[in-house]
């Protein structure tokens, strides 16, 4: 049986490089890769194509420069990070990108793509509790249509039995990545922020079925490992996401422990399986109309902050850090609602700003530090 | 104040009925009817077949900025959390909102309330917005119905990312008509008023009727429409497109333009100052409305194109509830960029424009962030040079006058080049 | 027993030496910081004439941006909890402290005890920092430390509405050149950085008494805007530059004293 570390050091390079990852698995089964931007695209969809999804969330420690042209300073991190790709042709070799746009930002990004790769875009509708069952049939034909370009594109066929199996998949995938984030908040002293992250990131880059296997593997080994005493923080992330990697080492280095998270790229993907269904394709769209607690997907009643609280109370976290995406304004919008919900509960909370582009980790050192010595 | 419709100019009814609809709005607050705060292109039909008093938060915070009023209700939203980078209408609002909530909760008027040069309007019992023209306009609501604990009547228009507009994202929008139709009967306690829904409906289509007579007036050579007029008009066409104030100002309006050019005096006078047209993209600069108009008015600019009053083009079959979705999905900046472009270029066309002012605007991602690539478009197509300048609609702190005036000087310059080249008739 | 608390920012190093946590022995600030010769500087100058050295320091803390980078320091501790820690000790009746340093404004709320119960820090903009000071002073042509001078003359303010500090430049710019009085203008600068810093504040809630640190703090016609802005009074740390070293230096005795009694 390998050790945890191990297995964590081979999910940690298949999240470092995403374009070797891809590029093993392209060689190993001769398929295609096929991109999809943020956030909840139905990946399943690409997976019964027998194609590769791939995350696409920018990259760390990027110089911004010819993005700039295409975009002011105040879209956010990820976007400038994404269209930095675009014109260096990171993403040439993929079949096809699949574009969601849940926020303004996204909306013009799918209309200026500078890639070669063609690309879809599909629309999520946003009314997604009051006209619960409009809003379903509205999505499912988005997935239908998205699913006839992606067949016409790829020249293949999707057929029903294929997604189903694939949507089997992913729940397998959403059920051990759950059952992760549960032992690695039990094993603090084996899975630092970094390495959680890493496990997590590295599903953008593997066929899932892969990555399950690998998953479950650490899980175990996890569960074999004797639980110790731990005497640093306990931290919940909120956001979009939370990078760059140093940021997590960061709060390494102070003695937290991530034991949850409700980050876009993390959690928010996995938290729920896709429901039964007899049609396929309205299954997906019910996932995405019971999706909870995302800046994102709109909810007037705005349970976030009270999944937050419930999170913190089973979890035992001392504290939950808003990981705040620079200019994403969904996000910005759900903070103050946040702010006053956590007050109200008495959870202590940190604010720290998130930007891939980051080279000073100063600041955010210093925003840690001090938390963790007062917390 | 009471006025005599038939003797009033527009500017006078334009003013007359922006402090009636606050004043209703009061006074229905009062008597305890119920107030709705409503995003600008959310279709009001419903919610005036309801006898519901419309609150436009938009126009309010536009109005704010312009009385240079915003600065001390955006710091009462940095207080609160909002980031700077959020965008300024909604920090203005929201700003606004937590004063009258403070006030409604302490009885007592907090002193930047009291002190503000901001209208009063009331607090509203529901709220209803649509994101034809941002998915901002979605959290922003959904922060007033939170804040607030009221219902929140969402009207969401996917983003048309192929045209024509598609049959399942009609007939999604036209079942969540039928949905808010179910709340708003819940919300009031009785059944809808179709009648008067249908009364509001032919009310809209007599009222865009006449803002489209106006706006066409610009398309004349000298214009005697200044566009930036628009800007201040546009207030009713958002808040009273359902009622017949829009209607009854905006004939008045265009019968005066019509009247002018008969007359031989042009947005700037004679025909002779009107050295040069050009389109305007974006929202205006409200704090800054004076300056930006007169660094164009030096240049001899006219503003005859701007795709932005053209959002309240709600053209439809009244009764036909599938029809009024298109039209209020069918906005511009709802739709993909071969057809925004498109659009857009129709206004620079339309407008006899020679070069384009973009407003670099940082409090509205989606109207920003393809502004260039529109641009570029109507260039090729036209050969029209193009400007863009930072600035934003009520945020006072992110727009510099020197900026402003040294693009519009160059933009200016390139058309004169253009005209030298191309030989324009001299008037 | 001796300590030492080294406080190495972005644009100055400062230094105190404390006998028993109690006695100010020595203090020194140097106006370069990080990167620089500043913390050698400040070292050598904090020693000077007190007949001591590094070897007579029983426990040494480092806070600041530089903290990782000095040798020899037993421990490093966030310059937000020295600050705090220094202004308990002087003032033990603050509640809200706003420390402006040279990039970066923080405020922070203690409850009775002196712990931090809130604290939040400005973006990564430069508005409401030291460093927009700087950029201004250079525009104006009126030295740093003559702008508290200036602003105390002026007849009215003449705002500076822009947040971004190029964007302000050229507001600056052209108010001079359309011959506004300079005095003028700097107390519109002053009241920019004010409103900038005062949005921390009330986001953490402002409670008096209200303490102002950092090195912005020695600026009295930034304190003067600040006090406008908020409405109260404010009460302006002695040696507000050194309060962080200070803290440092108390922390460090605590720390040895907690170590030895264990």
């Amino acid at each position: 049986m390998r050790t945890v570390s191990e297995i964590v050091a081979q999910l940690r390079q298949v999240a470092d490089d995403p374009k070797g990852s891809v590029a093993r698995w392209q060689k190993e089964t001769g398929g295609r890769a096929v991109g999809v931007m943020p956030v909840y695209c139905p990946e399943e969809i690409i997976h019964a194509a027998g194609c590769l999804p791939v995350g696409m969330w920018g990259a760390q420690k990027k110089q911004i420069s010819k993005a700039r042209t295409y975009l002011p300073p105040f879209a956010c991190s990820v976007m400038q990070s994404v269209m930095e790709l675009e014109l260096e042709g990171a993403y040439d070799d993929l079949a096809a990108v699949v574009f969601s746009v849940p926020c303004d930002t996204l909306k013009c990004m799918s209309q200026k793509w500078h890639g070669k790769a063609p690309i879809i875009t599909f629309t999520h509708p946003q009314n997604r509790k009051a006209a619960q069952s409009a809003a379903n049939v509205f999505c499912r034909e988005e997935y239908a249509i998205l699913k006839a370009k992606l067949e016409d594109l790829l020249d293949v066929r999707i057929s029903s039995a294929a997604l189903k199996n694939s949507i089997a998949v992913y729940n397998a995938n959403r059920q051990a990545c759950r059952a992760f984030c549960d032992a690695a908040a039990r094993h603090p002293e084996l899975i630092s922020p970094a390495d959680r992250h890493a496990v997590i990131k590295a599903r953008w880059f593997m066929e899932k079925s892969q990555h399950t296997a690998l998953v479950q593997e650490l899980n175990a080994a996890l569960d074999a490992a004797p639980v110790v005493p731990f005497s640093g923080k306990k931290v919940i992330l909120t956001g979009i996401l939370a990078e760059p990697a140093e940021v997590l080492d960061i709060f390494a280095e102070n003695g937290f422990a991530v034991v949850a998270d409700d980050l876009a790229q993390e959690s928010r993907n996995f938290r729920q399986d896709v429901p039964e269904d007899d049609d396929p394709l309205m299954a997906l769209a019910k996932a995405w109309t019971a999706l909870d607690g995302c800046s994102l997907a709109v909810d007037p009643d705005k349970p976030r902050g009270k999944m937050l609280v419930d999170e913190v109370k089973r979890t035992g976290a001392d504290a939950v850090i808003v990981c705040m995406m620079k200019f994403c304004d969904p996000e910005e919008f759900d903070y103050p609602i946040l702010l006053e919900e956590f007050e109200a509960a008495g959870v202590r909370n940190l604010f720290l700003e998130i930007d891939q582009e980051t080279t000073s980790f100063e600041q955010a050192r210093t925003r840690i530090q001090t938390f963790a010595e007062i917390l | 104040m009471d006025i005599n419709v038939n003797e009033a100019t527009s500017k006078e009814l334009l003013a007359y009925y922006q402090a009636k609809l606050d004043q209703e709005a009061i006074e229905a607050k009062k008597a305890g009817k119920l107030v709705c705060w409503s995003a600008s292109v959310a279709p009001p039909e419903f919610c005036v077949a309801m006898d519901i008093a419309m609150v436009y938060p938009e126009t309010h915070a536009a109005g704010a900025g312009a009385r240079k009023a915003s600065m001390d209700l955006l710091k009462v939203a940095d207080q609160k959390g909002y980031n700077i980078d959020v965008c300024s209408y909604a920090r203005t609002n929201l700003g606004y909102m937590e004063l009258l909530k403070q006030e409604a909760l302490s009885g007592q008027t907090p002193d930047t309330l009291a002190n503000s040069k901001a209208t009063r309007v009331p607090l509203p019992d529901l709220v209803i917005t649509c994101n034809n023209i941002c998915n901002t306009l979605l959290k922003w609501y959904e922060n007033l119905a939170k804040e607030l604990n009221i219902p929140c009547i969402v009207i969401d228009v996917p983003f048309n990312h192929t045209m024509p507009v598609s049959k399942h994202n009609k007939a999604y929008i036209a079942e969540q008509f039928r949905t808010a139709i179910h709340q708003l009967e819940e919300i009031c306690g009785r059944p809808f008023d179709y009648d008067k829904f249908l009364a509001a409906q032919e009310q809209v289509q007599r009222s865009v009727y006449q803002w489209n007579r106006v706006a066409a007036c610009a398309q004349q050579t000298p214009s005697p429409l200044n566009g930036f007029d628009l800007f201040n008009y546009m207030a009713l066409i958002v808040c009273a497109r359902a009622r017949d104030y829009a209607e009854i100002t905006f004939r008045k309006f265009a019968d005066e333009l019509e009247a002018k050019a008969k007359a031989g005096q042009y947005a700037f006078g004679g025909a002779e100052n009107e050295k040069h047209r050009i389109t305007w993209e974006g929202i205006a600069v409200w704090p800054y409305l004076g300056a930006t108009f007169k660094g164009l008015k030096n240049q001899g600019s006219v503003m005859t194109g701007s795709a932005y009053p053209g959002l309240w083009n709600l053209t439809y079959t009244p009764g036909d509830l599938e029809s009024m979705a298109e039209a209020y999905t069918n906005v511009y900046i709802n739709t993909c960029g071969p057809n925004r472009y498109e659009e857009f270029l129709k206004v620079v066309q339309s407008s006899k424009s020679e070069g384009v002012v973009l407003h670099l605007n940082r409090s509205c991602k989606l109207m920003s962030l393809l502004n260039n690539e529109g641009a570029e478009y109507v260039s090729a197509k036209l050969g029209v040079p193009y400007v863009s300048f930072d600035g934003d609609q009520t945020d006072p702190r992110v727009f510099s006058q020197a900026q402003y005036e040294t693009r519009v000087q160059a933009l200016s310059e390139m058309m004169d080049e253009k005209q030298q080249d191309t030989g324009r008739d001299e008037k | 027993m001796y300590t030492l608390g080294i406080d190495i920012g972005s644009s100055s190093s400062k230094a105190v030496i404390l006998e028993d946590g109690q006695r100010t022995v020595a203090e020194a600030a140097v106006q370069v910081g990080t990167g620089t010769s500043g913390p050698s500087r400040v070292l050598e100058e904090v020693f000077a004439g007190t007949g001591l050295t590094r070897a007579d320091m029983a426990f040494t803390v480092a806070t600041g941006y530089g903290r990782f980078s000095i040798e020899g320091a037993d421990k490093q501790i966030s310059e937000i909890t020295c600050h705090a820690k220094g202004i308990h000790h002087l003032i033990p009746d603050a509640r809200t402290i706003i420390d402006i340093g040279g990039q970066d404004a923080k405020a922070i709320q203690l409850d009775s005890r002196g712990n931090i119960s809130k604290f939040v820090m400005n973006d990564k903009c430069a508005a409401g920092t030291g460093r927009f000071l700087d950029v201004m002073s250079r525009v104006l042509e009126i030295p740093l430390d003559k702008m508290g001078e200036a602003h105390f003359r002026a007849t009215e303010v003449a705002p500076v509405s822009s947040t971004c500090t190029v964007f302000a430049e050229s507001e600056v710019i052209s108010q001079l050149s359309k011959g506004l009085p300079r005095e003028n203008i700097v107390a519109g600068v002053h009241q920019s950085v004010a409103s900038k810093a005062c949005a921390l504040a009330y986001r953490v809630g402002v409670e008096p008494a209200v303490v102002m640190c950092g090195g912005v703090a020695q600026n009295p016609g930034v304190v003067d805007a600040m006090e406008k802005e908020l409405g109260q009074s404010i009460i302006v740390a002695p040696h507000p530059q050194l309060t962080g070293a200070l803290g440092a230096a108390l922390l460090a005795y605590e720390t040895w004293k907690k170590e030895h009694q264990a």
